[in-house]
């Protein structure tokens, strides 16, 4: 059964439309990726998805419910959402931030209950962050900073996960270790996860389906081994790459060709 | 020391500092007493101070707590509401706009009372209200929300509205002494009228912000992330956006301009206690109290018996301050 069901989306600011005509559904406890240059509409589409922006037109069905009758507090108990890194004002520790996802569930006035506090130490140590949780939010790595939104998002207790390119800005050992991450929360917790990303190999042996995006339309969706192809990825980025097989998984994996070698490769062709 | 012990050390230094502040507040003033004579008339009923001590320094303590409260907690609000430490009254023009309807209404010979409220605090509230409205539209015409346009905008209206003030109080320059008043501060006009004037706002205002609070953590984070963890984002802006102006408006209406108290107590708190607003309204509008009400003291003792207005003190302690934390964030 479909947990998400986009139906002929169209959606961006007061100034014009920048998504246009989406169509896509997703199974529960599947991991999608939105793939696409930057500007091709990646972030307007996933903040649309949750009704984030004014202008949004079109279908959208969570859970089996119409998004535009539910309120902030009903679409919070759905989707969670960990949006780009960005610094904040004030100098919240990595506890305070957390506990800020449980806010949907809590009373106005009431404290810490049990309940939240033992979901509250489970979501930290699954992102291994339980040594951070006095530490400021500034005071930590980018990749540690991630975790910490990852939490937050955990503690909201939602089936739905939406993350906005969460290994942008980071190195390549956290980049990895965010998706093993995510993984885990899809194999053990059930979560259906969406998430933007531009980097396409990063994503490949974590997904079982792929939208490509391409100024605000969909170019291609579909699982990995049949959407990775040369010309998609040339349509897609315009750019020129080899597809070859990751020796370990076995997956599909481009690679790029540097400027001097296709310059050879025409003069032979 | 844990968070919560921090909280709990500086809420019983607060209240030491607090009696303290009453305590000489009420021994101080132009007419001299001493501690016998408050005690006498604390346990005999000596009544021949007791105007002094009641009407005319109990009143001025309590104005100055209260102002001083306002003013600090309409503070906190503006910074978590613009998601910026720099923000406060003054800084949104609320202040300057809220002096210059008090100063309109005495311009044009308007003082009558109306269902207990002066015209003139009404006329203060409204002028406030204006400028952050525009203020509020101007910056977000192109349906985004720009904070630096905001206070940009918001400093430059209340500068016109500052200088719209001075022009009516020289146009009718009788009274140097108002001019002074409006601009710099001043609680030499205390009584307990004026405290009705502020006392039901704050209060109100204060349970407002506290029920709000945690809706205020989230907005600190940005729109998009307090909406998508489940904040009424728009609905919550606009309250706190109108207390944040009353507190300012009804502080400015009864003292004038105290410019610096609403901009460097929330800060003084978040370094001893951290940004959670469930405790930042409360500790800030209490120390805010309190350092007015030793400003206050300042004001009227370092030239006795001549007073300085209030203004001049917070900003001697309060710019430097302001600097100091301009420097550090950097």
């Amino acid at each position: 059964m479909a947990i998400l069901e986009v139906d002929s989306l169209s959606a961006g600011y007061e100034d014009g439309l920048v998504v246009k005509d989406i169509s896509f559904s997703l199974k529960k406890g599947e991991f999608i990726s939105i793939l696409g240059r930057n500007g091709s509409g990646k972030s307007t589409l996933i903040k649309a998805l949750q009704r984030l922006l004014k202008n949004v037109l079109g279908g959208i069905s969570v859970d089996g419910e119409d998004i535009f009758g539910l309120n902030r507090r009903q679409i919070a108990k759905k989707i969670a959402f960990v949006p780009q890194i960005f610094s904040y004002a004030f100098e919240f520790n990595a506890m305070e931030i957390v506990l800020m996802g449980r806010y949907v569930h809590q009373g106005r006035l009431s404290s810490l209950s049990s309940s939240d506090s033992r979901i509250i130490e489970e979501v930290m140590e699954l992102t291994q962050i339980s040594h951070l949780k006095d530490k400021k939010i500034a005071h930590l790595s980018g990749g540690e900073r991630q975790r910490v939104f990852i939490a937050r998002a955990l503690a909201q207790d939602t089936p739905l996960l939406f993350l906005d390119e969460p290994s942008s800005h980071l190195d390549i050992n956290y980049q990895v270790e965010i998706y093993k991450i995510l993984k885990s929360l899809q194999r053990e917790k059930g979560k259906t996860i969406l998430s933007t990303e531009h980097n396409i190999n990063l994503v490949i042996p974590y997904s079982q389906k792929i939208i490509f995006l391409k100024e605000g339309k969909i170019q291609a969706q579909g699982p990995p081994k049949k959407l990775i192809t040369k010309a998609n990825i040339k349509e897609v980025f315009q750019a020129e790459v080899e597809i070859r097989e990751n020796i370990h998984s076995k997956l599909p994996e481009i690679s790029l060709i540097p400027e001097v070698q296709r310059t050879d490769e025409t003069q032979s062709s | 020391m844990t968070i919560r012990g921090k909280r709990r050390l500086l809420f019983i230094i607060l209240l030491i500092l607090l009696a303290a502040g009453f305590f000489f507040s009420l021994l101080k003033g132009p007419v001299p007493t001493s501690f016998k004579d408050f005690m006498n008339l604390l346990f005999r009923g000596d009544k021949t101070y007791s105007t002094i001590f009641i009407d005319l320094r109990l009143s001025r303590v309590l104005l100055a707590f209260l102002v001083g409260a306002s003013l600090s907690l309409s503070g906190a609000i503006l910074q978590g509401y613009f998601q910026n430490p720099m923000a406060g009254p003054f800084v949104v023009g609320v202040s300057s706009g809220a002096s210059f309807g008090a100063v309109l209404s005495m311009f044009l010979g308007l003082s009558m009372t109306f269902h207990g409220f002066s015209l003139q605090s009404i006329f203060a509230f409204f002028s406030g209200f204006a400028i952050v409205y525009v203020v509020y539209l101007l910056s977000q015409r192109k349906g985004v929300f720009k904070v630096e346009t905001l206070l940009l905008v918001g400093i430059a209206a209340g500068a016109m509205a500052s200088s719209l003030t001075s022009f009516l109080i020289f146009l009718k320059s009788e009274s140097f002494e108002q001019a002074v008043f409006w601009l710099l501060g001043s609680f030499t006009l205390s009584d307990w009228r004026q405290i009705t004037a502020v006392a039901p706002y704050f209060f109100l205002s204060l349970i407002v912000a506290q029920w709000l609070a945690k809706d205020m953590n989230l907005l600190a984070l940005g729109d998009e992330t307090a909406q998508s963890l489940g904040c009424a984002v728009n609905r919550v802006r606009k309250i706190f956006l109108g207390i944040a102006t009353l507190l300012a408006a009804s502080s400015v209406s009864v003292s004038g301009i105290i410019g610096f108290v609403g901009l460097i107590v929330p800060h003084w708190v978040r370094i001893l206690i951290g940004p959670d607003h469930r405790y930042l309204f409360f500790f800030s509008s209490l120390t805010g109290g309190i350092f007015l009400i030793f400003s206050d003291l300042l004001a009227r003792t370092l030239l006795f018996p001549t007073e300085l207005p209030i203004g001049i003190i917070t900003a001697a302690i309060g710019a430097p301050f302001f600097i100091y934390l301009l420097n550090q964030s950097r």
